[in-house]
C-alpha cells in the first residue's frame, strides 16, 4: 500500500516535470553547495566567512589574498610610502566600471575607507582602519592615506575593505543607516555581480564581462544551501552539485570511492587556530580591576609541569581519531598556512610520556598518599585540573577525553566539563577563573592579530587567556608592530613563536585541514595543490571551464 | 445522555455565548504569550552583542556598538538591568526607554523588530519562511488526512480481517518512524532517481515562465512531503479506526443494520460524523504546531522553512526572530483550537451547553 501512494506520487511527479521541461546546455552555471550562506550582504555587519567569499567575487579590494599567503596589488597599481612610513600613496586602475556601468575611481575608495572608519558599529572591519588618520582623494585615481603611526603590511589592513559604491552607499552612510543597509544589490566591480538572493536558498552570481582582470570563462555560479550535510554529500555524489566547500569528515572516505568526485585538502584559506590553554597567571599579573580573580591551578604556573603535558600530548593520535587524520601536528601560535609567517623551524616536542613522567619527578610532583594522581611538591594539593570548553565546539570533547587518558599516564586528572561559550568568556576572559581550556583563535592575514594575544598588556583585556607575561615578549610585540622592513619583522615573528612553544602556555593540537571536493566531470582547472585550499575563491571561480 | 433540546432562540444565543467565551479566552492567551515571550528568552545564557568574542580584530566599543544598535545597552524593565544574570537596576528609567515596552510598542505598530544575525526585519524572514512552511505542511496534511481517514475508515469497517491487520501494521509502523531517519532514506533513494534533495527552487528558475516554477517547487516538495505523508498518515489511520470502531459498536448502528441500510449510508450518515470528533481534535492540534515546521523534516531537505530559522536562532540568540516566530507558533495553536472548537459546536452540538 505504501508503493502504491509512492508510485503514485512518482507518476504524478513525473508528468508534471515534464511539462515543464527546462530550457537546457547553454549557459555554464558551477553549483557550489554549502551549509550555510552569509549571514548579511553588507560586509560591514557581516560576521560568517560565507559574506566575506561572496564579497570576494563581487567586490575588488586594493590588494588580492593569493593563495600562498601573500597580498598583491589587485585594484592598485602602483604604491609608495614616505620615509616615516606615515603617508601611503596609492595609484590606482583607470577606467574600471561598477557593475551599474558607474565609474570606479579614488573617490569610492577613499570613501569606503572613511565609511569604516566612522563606523565602530562594524565590528571586524572597523579596527583594519584603527591608525588612519586621513584618507583622501586628490584626483580620480590616487588615494593618499595618512598614519598616525608606522603600521607594517598595511596590506594586510586593505585586503577585506572591499570597495563601495560611493553613489550607492552616500545614502545610508550616516549613524545607524550604514549598519542597517541591506545592500541586496551588492553593487561592486568584482569579476562576478549579484544575480539573485535567496537567504538561505541559494546565492546566483553572473559573470561581469567588464571585468578588468581575469574575465571568468563560466556564466554563472550558485551557491546553494544544504542544512543536512547527508543532503550535500549526496547531492554532489549524484551530480545535482559541482564543488563542496567543506566536507564533512566522516564522509570523505566514501568520496574518495565515488565515480567522477575529486577530494581534496590543504591549509584553509582563514584558519581557525585550535589551542589548549592554561590558566598560567602570576598572581601578580591578576587584573583585579577588570574582574581577575585568578584562581587557576598553582602547578599551571610551573613550567616543567606544562611541558610534561607537551610531552605526554600524542597530537597524531589526536589527528587521527578527532579529525579522521585530516589535520596536520600544529606547533606555533601562528598556523602552517600563514604562508612566510609561520616558523617552520621549531622542533616540536616529541611524543614521549616517560619522559614527561622524569620532569615530573624532577621537579618534585610526587604521588604522597598513593591515590594515582601526583601532588604539589608540599603534598598541598593534588595534580588535578578543571578542563573547560565551549559548547559549541564540536571537537573539543574528544580532545578532552583524549588528553585526559594521555596525561593519566603522567599521574595527572582532569575534571572535564563542556560551558556555553558565553559563560565560559566569563570565567576565562579576563577573569581567569579556570585550570585549563580548549577553545579556538580566528586567524587574520597579518600574524599581528595571534600576536596581540599573549602580551602582557592583553591580560585585563581578556585576550591573554593564560595570563603569560614576558618582558622580551612584550619588546618583540611592540618591536614588530612598527617595522617597515619585512625581512627583519619576518625574524622577530619567527621569534615570538618560539618563545611561546619553548613556554608553553599553550599547545596547539593541530592544524586541521580545509576539505572540498568537485566534480571532475563538469569543470577543470580548479586550483587545487596551491599552500592554501579555496576552490570557491576569484583564482579558481575566474579560470575554470566546462569539460567539454 | 439526558441533554432537553433547547427552544431554538437560545440555541442561537447560546452558540453566540460560546464564541465569544472561546474568542475571549484565546485573546488572553495571546496576551499572556506576547510577555512570557520576550522573558523567556532572556533566560537564556549568552549574550548576542558577544558572538565573536574569540576574534582579535573585535574591540570593546565595537561591542558596545552592537549592544546600542539592538537597544541591548537598555535595562530589560523598569528595576532590572538584566535577567541572566539577573542585574538590578534604577527604577527611576523612564519605561518607555526599556526593553519591554519598546518591544511591546513595536508589536502594536505590527513591527517584530531586526534579527541580530541577520540585521534584516523579521517580518520578512519569518514571511518567506512561514509561507514555505505551510507550502510543506499544507500539502503534507491534507494528504495525510485523506490516506489517513480513507485506510482508517476501511480497516475499521473490514475490523479483524486481513484488511484490518494489513492497515493497522502498516499504521503503527509509518506512526513509529522516525521522521529524520524516513528522511534520509528517501533522501537517498529520491537523489538516485532523479528528485532534487535541498532547498525548494532550483537556483536560477526566477527567468522562466510561471508554470516552470510551479512544477520545479512541486517537484522539490515530493520527497519532503512524502516523509511528512508517511508519518502522519499511521497517526491519523490509528485514530480515525479506533473511534470509528467505538461507533459502529453503538447500538443504532445496529439499528441502522437492521433497517437495511447499505454499508456505505450507515457509514456517511451515521457513523462518520461522530467518528470525527476525536480526528478534528488531532488535526487541530497538529495544525496549529506544525506551524512551527517540521524541523527534522526541513533540515534533511534543507527546506527554508520556520523550524530551521527558530532553530538556529536560539544557537544564535537571535531574540527578535525567537520572539517572533514564538509568537507566531502560539496564535496559529490558539487559532487552530479555536476553529476546532468551533467544528466541534457544529460536528457536536451538545458541547454548547456544557
Amino acid at each position: 500500500m505504501k508503493n502504491k501512494i509512492l508510485y503514485l506520487f512518482v507518476v504524478v511527479a513525473l508528468i508534471l516535470s515534464a511539462c515543464g521541461g527546462a530550457g537546457s546546455g547553454q549557459p555554464s552555471v558551477v553549483r557550489i553547495g554549502w551549509a550555510s550562506g552569509p549571514d548579511s550582504l553588507n560586509i560591514g555587519v557581516a560576521w560568517l566567512m560565507a559574506a566575506y567569499t561572496i564579497s570576494e567575487l563581487t567586490y575588488s579590494s586594493m590588494y588580492e589574498f593569493k593563495l600562498d599567503g601573500t597580498l598583491v596589488l589587485d585594484l592598485g597599481t602602483d604604491v609608495s610610502a614616505s620615509a616615516d612610513g606615515l603617508v601611503y600613496t596609492y595609484k590606482i586602475r583607470n577606467g574600471i566600471k561598477f557593475h551599474d556601468g558607474k565609474p570606479l575611481t579614488a573617490k569610492d575608495v577613499a570613501f569606503t575607507y572613511n565609511l569604516v572608519k566612522a563606523h565602530t558599529d562594524f565590528p571586524t572591519l572597523n579596527s583594519y582602519t584603527e591608525h588612519f588618520a586621513s584618507i583622501e582623494a586628490p584626483d580620480d585615481s590616487t588615494v593618499v592615506i595618512t598614519l598616525d603611526q608606522p603600521v607594517p603590511n598595511i596590506a594586510s589592513k586593505l585586503v577585506f575593505l572591499y570597495i563601495l559604491p560611493e553613489h550607492i552607499w552616500k545614502d545610508h552612510s550616516e549613524g545607524d543607516a550604514a549598519a542597517a543597509f541591506e545592500n541586496l544589490e551588492m553593487i561592486g566591480s568584482g569579476p562576478f555581480k549579484m544575480l539573485e538572493n535567496k537567504p538561505n536558498e541559494f546565492i546566483r552570481l553572473g559573470v561581469n564581462k567588464n571585468y578588468y582582470g581575469q574575465v571568468p570563462k563560466v556564466d554563472e555560479v550558485i551557491f546553494q544551501v544544504f542544512s543536512s550535510s547527508d543532503a550535500l554529500v549526496q547531492a554532489l555524489k549524484t551530480g545535482q552539485i559541482d564543488m563542496i566547500t567543506s566536507v564533512p569528515n566522516t564522509s570523505v572516505a566514501s568520496l574518495r570511492t565515488a565515480a567522477n568526485v575529486k577530494v581534496v585538502t590543504g591549509a584553509p584559506l582563514s584558519p581557525d587556530l585550535e589551542d589548549i590553554i592554561f590558566n598560567m597567571v602570576d598572581p601578580t599579573n591578576c587584573p583585579t580591576a577588570d574582574g581577575g580573580l585568578c584562581t587557576g591551578h598553582p602547578a599551571l604556573r610551573d613550567k616543567q609541569v606544562r611541558l610534561a603535558m607537551a610531552y605526554a600530548t600524542d597530537k597524531q593520535k589526536i589527528i587521527d581519531i578527532v579529525l579522521l587524520g585530516l589535520g596536520a601536528p600544529g606547533i606555533a601560535l601562528i598556523p602552517n598556512g600563514t604562508g612566510e609567517w609561520f616558523n617552520s623551524e621549531i622542533k616540536d616536542y616529541a611524543y614521549d610520556p616517560a619522559k614527561g613522567n622524569k620532569l615530573l619527578d624532577d621537579a618534585g610532583y610526587k604521588d604522597a598518599n598513593g591515590d594515582g594522581t601526583r601532588d604539589m611538591p608540599d603534598g598541598s594539593l593534588p595534580l588535578t585540573f578543571r578542563m573547560n570548553w565551549p559548547s559549541s565546539d564540536n571537537a573539543a570533547p574528544r580532545i578532552a577525553e583524549l588528553l585526559s587518558e594521555m596525561w593519566k599516564q603522567l599521574g595527572i586528572k582532569l575534571e572535564m566539563q563542556a560551558v556555553e561559550s558565553d559563560a565560559l568568556t566569563a570565567k576565562c576572559c579576563p577573569a581567569l577563573d579556570y585550570d585549563i581550556m580548549i577553545w579556538s583563535w580566528v586567524a587574520d592575514p597579518d600574524p599581528n592579530t595571534l600576536l596581540i594575544i599573549p602580551i602582557t598588556d592583553s591580560i585585563p583585556t581578556g585576550y591573554n587567556e593564560t595570563g603569560y607575561s614576558n618582558p622580551r615578549y612584550d619588546e618583540l610585540f611592540k618591536l614588530q608592530g612598527s617595522e617597515m622592513d619585512g625581512s627583519k619583522r619576518l625574524k622577530m615573528v619567527w621569534e615570538m613563536q618560539k618563545i611561546i612553544h619553548d613556554d608553553a602556555p599553550y599547545i596547539i593540537p593541530y592544524y586541521a585541514f580545509a576539505v572540498q571536493a568537485y566534480r571532475t566531470d563538469r569543470f577543470k582547472g580548479w586550483l587545487d595543490s596551491e599552500t592554501k585550499l579555496a576552490l570557491e575563491d576569484p583564482s579558481s571561480l575566474t579560470i575554470i571551464e566546462p569539460v567539454k | 445522555m439526558g441533554v432537553r433540546p433547547p427552544a431554538q432562540w437560545s440555541k442561537s444565543l447560546n452558540r453566540w455565548l460560546y464564541i465569544r467565551n472561546k474568542a475571549g479566552r484565546s485573546f488572553f492567551t495571546i496576551l499572556f504569550v506576547v510577555v512570557l515571550n520576550f522573558f523567556l528568552f532572556r533566560v537564556l545564557p549568552g549574550d548576542p552583542a558577544r558572538q565573536g568574542i574569540r576574534d582579535p580584530r573585535l574591540t570593546q566599543e565595537a561591542i558596545e556598538a552592537i549592544r546600542v544598535r539592538f537597544g541591548l545597552d537598555k535595562p530589560v524593565i523598569n528595576c532590572i538591568q538584566t535577567v541572566n544574570p539577573l542585574r538590578f537596576g534604577s527604577c527611576e528609567v523612564n519605561p518607555l526607554e526599556t526593553q519591554f515596552f519598546i518591544y511591546v510598542k513595536n508589536l502594536t505598530r505590527g513591527e517584530l523588530g531586526i534579527s541580530f544575525y541577520y540585521n534584516r526585519p523579521v517580518s520578512d524572514i519569518l514571511g518567506e519562511r512561514l509561507w514555505n512552511t505551510v507550502l510543506l505542511i499544507g500539502g503534507g496534511q491534507i494528504l495525510s488526512i485523506i490516506v489517513g481517514v480513507v485506510f482508517g475508515v476501511m480497516a475499521a469497517w473490514k475490523a479483524r480481517t486481513s484488511v484490518d491487520y494489513g492497515a493497522l501494521i502498516t499504521g503503527l509502523v509509518a506512526w513509529s518512524l522516525p521522521t529524520f531517519w524516513l528522511g534520509i532514506i528517501l533522501l537517498f533513494w529520491g537523489s538516485s532517481h532523479g528528485f532534487p534533495i535541498g532547498g525548494k527552487a532550483t537556483p536560477g528558475m526566477s527567468s522562466y515562465p510561471f508554470m516552470t516554477q510551479f512544477t520545479d517547487v512541486l517537484w522539490h516538495l515530493v520527497l519532503p512531503t512524502l516523509t511528512y505523508t508517511i508519518v502522519f498518515m499511521g497517526e491519523y489511520m490509528l485514530i480515525m479506526r479506533s473511534s470509528l470502531l467505538d461507533v459502529l459498536s453503538e447500538d443504532y448502528i445496529l439499528t441502522a443494520k437492521a433497517k437495511g441500510l447499505s454499508t456505505f449510508q450507515i457509514l456517511k450518515d451515521h457513523a462518520l460524523k461522530n467518528g470525527m470528533l476525536p480526528l478534528v481534535t488531532i488535526i487541530a492540534i497538529n495544525l496549529g504546531f506544525t506551524v512551527g515546521g517540521v524541523i527534522q523534516i526541513e533540515s534533511v531537505f534543507s527546506w527554508p522553512g520556520l523550524g530551521g530559522a527558530l532553530f538556529e536562532a536560539v544557537s544564535r540568540r537571535d531574540f527578535p526572530i525567537l520572539q517572533g516566530g514564538f509568537l507566531l507558533i502560539a496564535i496559529s495553536v490558539i487559532l487552530a483550537n479555536f476553529i476546532a472548537d468551533l467544528l466541534y459546536s457544529y460536528l457536536d452540538p451538545r458541547v454548547q451547553i456544557e
